[in-house]
């Protein structure tokens, strides 16, 4: 079941991209909007 | 993925970022960036804790984890949600982009 629900702040978090960098979601705040894609796995 | 990619353009167009969070480490996702050209933010999340705070479904019978799509706004709030229930199960980007043109604003306006 979903965890998010429409119109509420979106859950922040901080991960590394694949070159290292830290990424947090809020650093998208004020700036852009983002598509998060849960991806289940390459092909 | 590469839906995703051929409309990278109108993504950008309207100021929207590309993330990608998957279960694979830093060099699956190096490498399948590298061949396939991909222009997204690229977040391997390994321990699945992302995952589990969005709510990814997880079938462990079947087909292990399923896709989803959260649509978050310049101010930080949830504006789409899709939980998939298969593989295919992605929402069309037309969907996507239409949503985007609702929720953003056009830029300088002239």
């Amino acid at each position: 079941m979903p965890k998010v629900s429409l119109n509420t702040p979106a859950p922040d978090f901080t991960l590394q991209d694949f070159q290292g960098k830290t990424v947090h979601l809020s650093d998208f705040k004020g700036q852009a909007n983002v598509l998060l894609v849960f991806n289940r796995g390459f092909m | 993925m590469a839906q995703l990619r051929q409309d990278y353009a109108e993504f950008e167009k309207r100021n929207t970022r590309i993330v990608v969070v998957g279960p694979e480490d830093e060099n699956s996702f190096a490498t399948y960036w590298q061949n396939n050209s991909l222009p997204f933010i690229g977040l391997p999340d390994p321990k699945a804790s992302v995952l589990k705070l969005y709510g990814q479904e997880v079938n462990l019978f079947k087909l292990g984890r399923m896709p989803a799509q959260v649509i978050v706004d310049r101010d930080g709030r949830v504006r789409f949600v899709h939980y998939g229930h298969s593989m295919a199960d992605i929402p069309e980007n037309s969907e996507v982009l239409e949503l985007l043109d609702q929720i953003t604003q056009p830029v300088g306006g002239a």
